[in-house]
Order: structure tokens, then sequence, then C-alpha cells
């Protein structure tokens, strides 16, 4: 039984399709990163779970329970918000015992009882030092800290984070990614993470949703969404550089530019496609070489190889050389909706 | 700037432009508030009048004659209490009209403009309206009570017909503080609504997860963090209010008696009326120490609630 | 007329029958829109204290302007002999607007008010846009000074200021002359306008004036043609605010100008029309909701302008 089933989930906003038809099983206790482009809609997807948004079609269950038509504060949900929306006029302690004293009534908490729930959940996020300070007062990582302290005091079904890492630096992120990720495994919470950061997908997600144009284009784990896209769209819009997609007849085909190498460093040639390929430009990344050219015959399209700079190949600007990909790491496309196409069913759909 | 050669570019350059754009503006400023201003004290120090236009100096002679006359003390004393009374209303009715009117709702437009309207009109146009609505003979209002049963041979109010709004030392003030509340509730409306809309959305939004309701939400969130903007539309407000000679001056002139007579009103039929500029000067110089004290400790606490 | 007779006559069932249908419609098309559920007459039960709440205040608000445009319209005989001020006995009539416009100095004042409203907005437009955006922009800590030194200038009544004035007003020759209105209103209007306008400049994103720097233009040239051109919605709400504050003033019109053909409509509506102790009620109310209809739909327009001005202009820059 999941614990959030979302089904035909529609939101229009005006002619707007925010939002507009998603089916989505959230199991307990994952960690599930919804993924996309901005503007593909899984802000207003998050915000529909939360009740901040009423849809215009389709249903939610959280807990069994249809919370469609419930107000946020039924739903047994809480979120963190990019801004992280700490109240600037109450300190760490009062801000962190909102939600306990918003929901008193229903969930039955004394005075000694909400003090307590809030020190040992800053303790467990190590800020119970800064209990007295304001939200002003505090760094960058602190705020997000307490965020999602006062997330996860009312001990939540499902905590819904909206970007929450983006308002850090670089270093800080990926720290704090490390300790999320610790800190929902310790707690065994479900968690909804939205993002258009595939790096922090990756790093995050038991599984991770693709969204595009408001549907899902792919539900998986980050290998299985990475290894085995299901279509053009999710294909080019994981990895980095992103994947090189070349027109054939009637289809299109698609490999990345980590498994597109030089001939001679292939170990099975007689099971790889191999390409004439020039080269225009190489730039040195340290680890590796990512080199610009074109593949023979399409001449049209920019290409893009990632060669390990360990290799000894030397490739020369403006050279000609012969390249070599995987028959497996060839992905191919339709032509006209983008879909993944099977090799073995290539010659039935053309 | 005089003995420093202009810089190069002198257009490029922020202080020179700065200069250049501010200096006009601040002149002007300077020139037609603080030249009266000062005027204002020294008319208050002599024997000045609109026949005898000589300002011979009689120190502290119009402050004394002001202070110790029992008109201007009663005068003091009723526009403090009308500033005082007509800003707990005020407050109140704009508190809940800025959250009336932060909300969406059918008919907002043109509710928002009725609801304008009293502080659109010009004050002295919407006080004749109020003038005829609190006729001593022809008010509607009584009317209204009269047909009701609360005037009239048998009323519950009074046995006469009418309730003489403007002419009895009680109704009057009431009248007087209730037209001011009328007439100042938008404005300060308007500033509490800047202050909700600049409430982040987000803030709002996780109040709503975290489980308050529209009054925790409220009372909890909303006011506190719009305390700071509460304060500058009650400074502005009591400010406009004491200074206000405008709506008594329609009304009743100050009448019955003194009972609505105000120091605005009272300073300009001393002065200018009556001739007697030096006195003039000094009765309304009696409210600027107050009225500087008064925005000294708004803006301290608006800057010390923003500061938090 | 006889249309308008009608509506008089049966002001007040109309106005009742007017919200009323109003009301059906809405929920007419709720209910057409989300249909008759349960969930939606609860929801529109919830929602009618609400409006009701609205409606009252409305109603207070109103009130006066419903009575003056009743009233406008009122015999003599109607509005004095055993008065009925709710409805009409006699049929209503045009005569007393008739008066108001050609045999009272109506026009003049409103003339009068004009003129001066212009010239005041243009000289305060000239002394503020400048100011405001240095306010906003180019000034750091005694710029800020001056800002507030500003708005402390701006809570300063005209009550404490209008003796002195008077006497610099006649020492220049300028009583009785509405010039003398001209001079004097920027002193509240120039530091409202650089107020609100200093809030609208901080609204245009600085990289813009940056990038015109770095195209070729120096600062006054980047004022005139970037953040001016992008500023204007907000200009024009200033404009429209200052030109109203002109019009709302009382105390200085009333001092400084003592002739009925020179005095502004604040003034010479309540002191002209008002012949001793004879009131034409009819024309003086007339004359009031005349103003105050236009006013309030400007005010209306440009609220929510006037509302972002004001919240960028409280934010520190």
């Amino acid at each position: 039984m999941s614990i959030v089933q979302v089904t035909g989930l529609r939101k229009y906003f005006d002619a707007v399709r925010a939002v507009d038809g998603v089916d989505l099983a959230i199991e307990q206790g994952e960690f599930l990163v919804i993924l996309g482009p901005s503007g593909c809609g899984k802000t207003t997807l998050m915000r529909m779970i939360a009740g901040l948004e009423k849809p215009t079609a389709g249903k939610i269950h959280i807990g069994g329970e249809d919370v469609t038509d419930l107000p946020p504060r039924k739903r047994g949900v809480s979120m963190v918000f990019q801004s992280y929306a700490l109240y600037p006029h109450m300190n760490v302690f009062n801000n962190i015992a909102f939600p306990l004293r918003a929901q008193r009534r229903e969930l039955k908490f004394d005075k000694r009882a909400i003090r307590e729930k809030v020190e040992n959940t800053a303790r467990l996020l190590e800020i119970d030092m800064l209990l007295d300070r304001r939200p002003r007062q505090l760094s960058g990582g602190q705020r997000q800290r307490v965020a999602i302290a006062r997330a996860m005091v009312t001990k939540p079904a499902v905590l819904l984070l909206d970007e929450p890492l983006s308002n850090l630096d670089a270093k800080l992120r990926a720290n704090a990614r490390d300790e999320l990720k610790d800190f929902q495994r310790s707690s065994d919470i479900t968690a909804v993470f939205v993002t258009h950061d595939q790096i922090e997908a990756m790093g995050l997600g038991d599984r991770i949703v693709v969204m595009s144009e408001g549907k899902i284009q792919q539900i998986g784990s980050p290998q299985h969404i990475y290894d085995d896209p299901a279509n053009e769209f999710v294909a080019t819009f994981l990895g980095s550089p992103s994947m090189n997609i070349l027109s054939s007849d009637g289809f299109r085909f698609g490999f990345r530019p980590e498994h597109f190498l030089p001939k001679t460093l292939n170990d099975n040639p007689d099971n790889a496609r191999i390409l004439q390929y020039y080269v225009k430009r190489v730039e040195y990344l340290g680890s590796d070489r990512l080199v610009y050219g074109y593949v023979h015959g399409h001449e049209d399209k920019l290409t893009l190889a990632k060669v390990p700079s360990n290799v000894r190949v030397s490739l020369d600007i403006e050279g000609d050389y012969e390249f070599a990909v995987h028959n497996s790491d060839i992905k191919y496309f339709d032509a006209v909706n983008g879909r993944r196409i099977e090799q073995q069913n290539l010659a039935r759909a053309l | 700037m005089s003995r420093r050669a202009l810089p190069a570019f002198p257009f490029d350059n922020r202080r020179v432009v700065g200069i250049l754009f501010l200096t006009p503006a601040l002149l002007y400023i300077l020139l037609l508030v603080g030249f009266p201003f000062l005027l204002a004290i020294a008319f208050g120090f002599s024997d000045v009048t609109v026949g005898d236009t000589d300002l011979n100096f009689v120190g502290l002679q119009n402050y004394m004659a002001v202070w110790e006359n029992d008109v201007f003390r009663q005068v003091f004393e009723t526009t403090i209490r009308f500033t005082l009374i007509s800003q707990v209303f005020i407050l109140i009715f704009a508190n809940i009209l800025a959250i009336i009117f932060t909300q969406d709702f059918t008919g907002k437009w043109f509710a928002r403009f009725i609801f304008i309207l009293p502080w659109a009109t010009p004050v002295s146009l919407a006080m004749i309206g109020w003038l005829w609505m609190l006729d001593t003979k022809y008010s509607p209002i009584d009317y209204l009570l009269l047909q009701t049963g609360f005037l009239g041979p048998d009323g519950i109010l009074s046995n006469n017909r009418n309730l003489f709004w403007l002419a009895t030392p009680d109704l009057s003030q009431i009248s007087v503080i209730f037209v001011q509340v009328w007439r100042m509730t938008p404005l300060a409306t308007v500033i509490l609504m800047a202050g909700l809309s600049s409430i982040p959305t987000d803030i709002l939004d996780q109040a709503e997860v975290d489980g308050a309701r529209f009054m925790r939400a409220l009372l909890q969130i909303k006011l506190p963090l719009i305390l700071p903007i509460m304060v500058i539309a009650l400074l502005f407000s009591m400010i406009t209010m004491f200074g206000d000679m405008t709506v008594v001056y329609v009304l009743t002139r100050g009448g019955p008696v003194d009972y609505t007579r105000v120091l605005g009103l009272y300073s300009f039929q001393v002065g200018i009326e009556g001739g007697n500029l030096a006195q003039g000067a000094a009765i309304s110089l009696f409210a600027f120490p107050l009225l500087l004290a008064m925005a000294i400790f708004m803006l301290r606490t608006a800057s010390r609630a923003e500061v938090q | 007329m006889a249309l308008l007779a009608w509506i008089l006559h049966n002001f007040w069932s109309l106005l009742v029958a007017c919200l009323l249908a109003l009301v059906g419609l809405r929920i007419v098309w709720r209910i057409h829109k989300y249909g008759a559920t349960r969930d939606e007459l609860a929801y529109i039960l919830r929602r009618s204290p609400f409006y009701l709440l609205v409606l009252t205040f409305c109603f207070f608000a109103a009130a006066p302007f419903l009575i003056m445009f009743m009233h406008t319209f009122k015999t003599d005989g109607d509005l004095y002999r055993r008065p009925q001020p709710f409805v009409f006995r006699q049929d209503p009539t045009l005569e007393h607007l008739d008066a108001l416009f050609n045999n009272t100095a109506y026009l003049e004042f409103i003339r009068n008010s004009v003129v001066v409203g212009i010239a005041v907005v243009i000289i305060t437009l000239v002394l503020s846009l400048p100011a405001a955006y240095a306010l906003a922009r180019l000034t750091g800590r005694w710029g800020e000074r001056a800002a507030i030194l500003m708005f402390l200038v701006y809570l300063v009544p005209p009550t404490l200021l209008f003796i002195p004035m008077f006497r610099i007003v006649v020492l220049l020759g300028l009583k009785d002359d509405p010039m003398s209105l001209i001079v004097v209103y920027p002193s509240f209007t120039v530091p409202f306008s650089m107020w609100l306008l200093s809030g609208f400049f901080k609204a245009v994103p600085p990289e813009l004036e940056e990038a015109a720097l770095v195209d070729g233009y120096n600062r006054v040239e980047a004022f005139l043609r970037v953040v001016l051109p992008l500023s204007l919605p907000g200009i024009i709400s200033t404009i429209v605010f200052t030109f109203t504050l002109t019009l709302h003033e009382f105390i200085y019109g009333l001092v400084f100008i003592a002739d009925t053909s020179q005095r502004t409509l604040s003034v010479g509506v309540p002191t002209e029309l008002i012949l001793g102790d004879v009131y034409f009620w009819q024309p003086l109310l007339a004359a009031a909701l005349i103003i105050a209809i236009p006013v309030g739909l400007a005010y209306n327009l440009f609220l929510d302008s006037l509302v972002q001005g004001f919240t960028m202009g409280a934010v520190k820059g």
C-alpha cells in the first residue's frame, strides 16, 4: 500500500496546463525526487499534494484516505519551502513549535510535550543551541535545518521539500545533501523532493520522477532512468554533457559522450557500431578530454565524445578518426514522438 | 564641492548627479517649510497682527497668555481626545478592511470603489454630505430613528423629533469623531494593505501547511509581521487628525460653545479671523513638540520592530 | 428624464433589487459551474457572513453619497415640507443642477482647481522626479537622512504653517491670487511624490541602467531614457494622487484667497454656496457628489499602483 496515491491529477491555470494528467504512487519510507526543467509543473504537483492548490481534476490519497478536498492541516503532510519561509518575528524555538501549537487540538499536546518535542527534534538536527535566536541571525545552512526541524516535529506522514538546497552555496549544498539523505534514512520518513538539478536528483532519490510539460516522462531508480531512458526527453535531460542524438531514416539514435570512444579502445569491435569522426576541438577537463566534432554523414549536428585522459590516444584537431559505440549503448527513438524503440523492434517500426 | 575640482565626467559621477538631482527639491522644501516654520516661532514671540505687521518682540507673553487661557486648555484637551479615540476605531476598522480587501471575492472592485469614496472625496465636500446627514432639523438619520420609534413623542432615545447631532455637547463630539473615523479609515486601510501584500506568500503557505487556521495565521503571523507598517499608518492618521480643522470648520465651527473646537481651528479663528497673527502662531506652535515627540517615538518603534 | 424620474422614485427598491440580482446571478453561476453539491451549498453559506460584512462597511461608506444623489433632484417642497428624505413625493427636478452650473461660481471653482492642480503637478514632477531617483539610487547615507527629513516635513501639518505662510503671501502680493496656492502646495506634494516615486524607481532593476551606462549613456541620460519610461505607470499614478492632494487641500485655500471668483473647489463650495445661514442644500450636495465620483474612480483605478509604490518606498534601498 503506497502512502501517497495520485490519480489523474490535472491543474489548469486558465489556458496553461501546469499539471496535465499525473498518476503516481509514493511508497512508505522512500525518497522520491521529482525532477524537471522549470515550468514543468513539478512544484504545482507538490503544492497539490500539500493542499495549497486545488486540482482541476483527479484525486489524491494519503495513507489510504481521500484528501483531495481537505485543507493542508488535515493531510498529515509538512513542507519545506525554497525560501525556508521561517517566521521572521519568532525565535527558532517558536518557529519549530508553531505547527505543534497550531495542531494542538488535533494532536493533544500540552506545553511540556511541546517543549520536549521541539528540543528533541532540534537535538536531532544539531540546532539545539540556536533555539533562542531569530531567523535573521542564522546562516543559510542553519536556516535550512530549522525549516526541516519545523517540518519534522509533527512526525508527518510525508515530508515535501521544494528545492530546499538551491539557496545554499555549492560547497554547503553537497554537505547538506548527504545530511538530508542520512536523516531521511534514519528517521524512515517518506520524502518528496522537487528539484531541477539532476545531480541532486541522482544523489538523493531512491526513485526519480522525470516531468516535462505537466506530464510524467519516466519513473525509476537513478540508474534505470539514466541507462534506460523511456524517451528522447529523458535521455537528453539527464547526463552532462547530454546524449548525442543523430537522425537516421525514419528514426533517431543516440549515445552518451562517455560511450563514444576511439575504435582502438573498444574491446569488442564486432559488437559495436563504427562511425567516422572529424575532430574539431578538444577541451581538457583534467580527468577527461571533451571532444567536439562531427560524425561523417551527420555534419549538421555537433557530436561530443568524452575520452578519459589516462588512455594514450592522440586526438588532433581537424583529424579524422574511427570511433565506436557498443550496440547496447545506442538508444533508438521514434522520429515523430521521441519514444524509445528497442533495437529488435526497429525494423518493424520502420 | 567648491574647492575640489569637478570629476572629469560629472554626469557619470553618482555623487555629482545625486547632489544635482536632490538639491532643487530640498531647497524648495526648506524655503517653503523651514522659513515659515522659523517665522511661526518668531511670530509667537512678537505682537504682530494683521493690522500692525511690525515685529515687536514681547518674549513669552503670547505663550503665557495662551497657556493661561481656559478656552485654549479645553481646545488642547479636545484635540488630544478626538485624536486618540478616533485612532482606536480607525485601527480596528482598517485592520478588518485590509484583511477583507487583500482577499479575492466577487464584486471586489466595486466594493473597493465604494469604500474608498470617503477618502477620495475632498474633505470639505464630504463634510457637506455629513452636515446634511446630521442636520438639526432634516437629518435623514433622525428620520429613520423617528420612523423606527427611537425618536418622537414616545421615543426611546428622546421625546423630541430630533437628536440635534451637532448641537449638543456629547453628540457633537461623538459626531465629529465618527465622521473623522469614517473619512480616515480608508487611508489607514490602504497602508495596511500595502503591508499585508508585502508578506511573502511562502510564509502564508507555510503557516497553512503547519496547520494554522485563519485566526491563528492572522494573530500570530500576519499582524505581527505588519506591526511596523501599522505604526506608520497610525502615525499618518494621528498627525493628519491632529492638524485637521476642515471637518469641524464645516460641521460645527467649534460649537456648541467650545465642545468641538480643535487646535487648528482655534489658531485659525484667533490668527486669521481675529487678526491676531502672533497669538494664532503661538497656539499652533503648542502642537509642534507633541507632534514631533509622537513622530520620533513611532518611527523608533517601527524601525525597532523591523530590526527584530 | 423620465427614466431618471423612474429610477429616483424607486431608488431603494431598485438598489436592493440590483444587489439581490447580483448575488443571485453569482450563486446560479457557481452552481452551474460546480453543481449543486452539498459542499458547494455549504461553501456559499460559509461565505455569506463575509459578504454581509463587506456590505455593511460599504453601506456606511456610501450612505452620505446615496443621500447626496437623491437630494440633488429633490424640489424644495419635497425637501423641506414634512421631510421624508428617502422617497420622492414630488417629481424629481434638474433645476438645482442647472442653478449650480449657471447661477453659482461652481464652474469657476472647477477651473481654478484644475489650473492650480495642473501647475502644481508640473512643479512637483520637475522637482521630485530627479530627487526621488537620487534617493532611490544615487545617494548613500546623507541621501537616507534627506529622505527622513522629507518624511518629517510631510508630517508638519498645514495648521502649523498657515499663519506665517499667510504673511509671506501677503508680502509677495499674491493674496487672492491662485498663484499663491501654486507656490505653496508643492511644500506637501513634493515630499509625498518623492516618497512614492522613489518606491517605483527602486522597482526598476539596476542592471538595466548599468547596461545603458555601458552602452554609452551617462547617468542623467540613463535616468531619462531607461528609468523614466520604465516607471511610467508609477509616474502616472503619482500624478493622479498629487493632483487630488491639491484638490483636497482646504486650509491654505481658505486663508490665502478671499475673492469668490478665485477660490478653489474645496473652499469655494462650502463657503460660497452657503449664504450666511441659508444653505442651498440641493446644489451643495450635488457639487460635492460631482467631484466625489470621478476622484473615487481615479483612486480605485490607481490604488494597486499606490500600494505597490508605498510598499517599495518602505523597503530600505
